[in-house]
């Protein structure tokens, strides 16, 4: 038979035979002039390229302190998470954050934000008071209706 | 006879849509001497999400990748950014915009493509003007969406408006494939008539399947140029294939400048690839009429379904996409296109998952509403204004850009001595994530063959510890 340069189409062959077959540790075959034998490690799991996950990961790390989520004591209204998302406590990685225990607070304070799907949701505090506790991390995730921290009304 | 004209997307839309941006300096490089041989008008190299994927998952200078192709390709290359956003959706101030376009033509970029998410042509004066004023040609897009305000009359003002800013070719990009033949009977002849002597260009993806047929009218119509790919990354979520266009108009009577044995060089050996990577190759789409109603495109319903899962609330995805295109109407139909489409899919979900519609409004999304990205393209819903209780003062009307100050000084002051690349990669990202591209670059193959490829590929696999392959006379053996 006559020499001939391997081209992409033996190519695409051999390589469809080899891992069509990945459950045989020893093989042989012959598709048209082309015979290929393969031997398989012991055991090992064949190397696929694992594709890499298409979401960004947040900013930030999240921070070491992480507070309990503490009973919701009867008098305290709590600011809840309308969505389920990822808190944060501060406008930007490093900077401080909205509110500590013990800000004081109104109804239109921006006590937090929630990313819900890679978009910014400004939390506001809905009653005028101080912070009493605040129950969530910073770039914690976070439920529907979560309580996030208790304000003290005034 | 009439010359039909092709650009390449293979290195960009093409594996930005099919392999989530994922390909890399290395996998270009063996290939990109029979590219530069297909006969194509223009290879577009770089676009927003390119950019981007570069710096976040492959650790590469994207500038450094701009200045390596052009310095290997003899065909022009192109190079794509979102207007004043560049290649983030943040707005950039106009030195930063200015900057950018110098370096491009710098490294070797020979057409600069520029658009806009809202087609507020306001936001691509500086790109237009500092790109001209750095040599290149000028490439103004607009952008097609369904709406009653995306009218043909809309997209004929548009053009006007490239035209008036001398650009020196125009395009129709069509990024979910919703462009039908019909629309294209009324929409192509009439933009054709209003670019004058400017070139008229379709760039239009497959979600629909109708592409190719849009295709035929556009060059009917006197389309001077269409952007297409490589057969095995063409189609589905991507653009026409380059061999299925060009056999369309060579039936048409069109004079092509492409040579076949290159376009199938390139396609056999991103076939192989798709295998090599175990990545996917595009497959023709069906035709679904849903997808004119969300308009959302292929790639993102299926981050969104993951997106929901995570939220546990996968079974309210139906839900979600009928409030789509309530929220699009309510917004003023933004193009559901990067960043927009992400503001209204977000909106749909906050509005099913809280049952009470714009209970929470995202900031990005007050921020669209009052005209900080730019015009928004119809009034906005009642309902929706209510709950935005935005002042009369919070509403701009001026250019977005005219309210951000320079950020070049203080750059300069914080990086001293840094190169004009750097200090663009310093406006755009973290410092952090910069860290990573200074590696030095690898040692980049320029050809390969199906041999040396079949090597690479058993020698990588862990699994095999001997193959021994026998065609036409040859044989190999691969042992470890």
């Amino acid at each position: 038979m006559r020499s001939r340069e391997l081209t992409y189409e033996d190519l695409l062959k051999i390589a469809e035979v080899i891992r069509t077959a990945s459950h045989f540790s020893e093989f042989r075959l012959k598709v048209g002039d082309i015979e290929v034998s393969v031997r398989r490690s012991n055991g090992a799991a064949p190397a696929l390229a694992q594709a890499e996950p298409l979401a960004a990961p947040p900013e930030g790390a999240p921070e070491d302190r992480v507070l309990s989520k503490a009973e919701i004591p009867g008098s305290a209204p709590a600011v809840r998470a309308p969505m389920v998302g990822t808190f944060y406590r501060a406008p930007s990685p490093g900077a401080p954050p909205f509110v500590e225990a013990g800000s004081k607070v109104k109804p239109d304070t921006v006590v937090g934000i929630i990313e819900v799907m890679k978009l910014m949701n400004q939390i506001e505090a809905g009653v005028r008071g101080t912070v009493k506790e605040v129950l969530v991390g910073n770039a914690e995730a976070v439920e529907h209706g979560q309580p996030l921290m208790l304000i003290d009304p005034r | 006879m009439k010359r039909f004209g092709f650009v390449d997307v293979t290195l960009r839309d093409a594996h930005q849509c099919l392999w989530g941006t994922r390909m890399t300096t290395a996998m270009m490089t063996p290939i990109l001497a029979d590219i530069d041989r297909c006969g194509y008008d223009t290879i577009n190299i770089l676009g927003g999400a390119v950019f981007d994927v570069c710096v976040r998952y492959l650790h590469e200078d994207p500038y450094a990748r701009v200045k390596l192709l052009c310095e290997h390709l003899r065909t022009p290359t192109d190079a794509l950014t979102r207007g004043q956003s560049l290649y983030t959706f943040e707005l950039f101030p106009d030195d930063v915009v200015e900057l950018n376009a110098k370096v491009l033509a710098k490294l070797g970029v020979k057409v600069f493509t520029v658009y806009d998410a809202l087609n507020d042509n306001r936001n691509l004066e500086s790109s237009i003007k500092a790109g001209r004023e750095a040599g290149m040609k000028i490439n103004g897009w607009m952008t097609y969406t369904l709406s009653p305000v995306h009218t043909d009359a809309y997209y004929v003002a548009r053009a006007k408006e490239l035209v008036k800013l001398k650009a020196d070719l125009l395009c129709v990009k069509d990024p979910t494939g919703l462009l039908t033949p019909e629309r294209g009977r009324t929409l192509f002849p009439a933009l054709v008539k209003a670019a004058g002597k400017t070139p008229v260009q379709l760039h239009s993806h497959c979600q629909s399947g109708l592409a190719p047929e849009v295709y035929q009218i556009a060059m009917q119509s006197g389309f001077t140029h269409g952007y297409t790919a490589s057969e095995p990354l063409a189609n589905g979520a991507s653009l026409p294939a380059t061999e299925e266009i060009a056999d369309r108009a060579r039936r048409l009577g069109y004079k092509l400048s492409l040579d076949r044995k290159a376009l199938k060089a390139v396609a056999d050996y991103f076939r192989w690839l798709c295998i090599r990577e175990n990545k996917p190759a595009g497959v023709v789409a069906k035709y679904d009429p849903a997808l004119y109603e969300h308009q959302i495109p292929g790639g993102m319903i299926s981050n969104l379904r993951y997106q929901l899962q995570t939220m546990k609330i996968e079974h309210r995805l139906p839900e979600i996409l009928e409030e789509v295109p309530r929220v699009r109407k309510d917004l003023g139909y933004p193009i559901v296109v990067s960043p927009f489409a992400q503001y209204v899919v977000t909106q749909s979900v906050l509005n099913v998952v809280q049952g009470e519609r714009y209970k929470t409004i995202p900031d990005e999304i007050r921020k669209y509403a009052v005209g900080y990205y730019g015009k928004v393209a119809a009034p906005l819903a009642p309902e929706f204004l209510e709950r935005l209780n935005a002042k009369d003062k919070d509403f701009v009307t001026e250019r977005p850009e005219d309210h951000i100050k320079p950020w070049l000084p203080r750059l300069r002051r914080e990086l001293p001595g840094a190169s004009d690349q750097e200090l663009l990669l310093a406006a755009f990202y973290d410092r952090r994530l910069l860290e990573p591209l200074k590696k030095p670059q690898p040692e980049y193959a320029w050809r390969t063959t199906p041999l040396a490829e079949l090597a690479g590929w058993l020698a990588q696999r862990r699994d095999i510890e001997y193959a021994h392959i026998r065609f036409a006379g040859t044989e190999m053996t691969f042992s470890s």
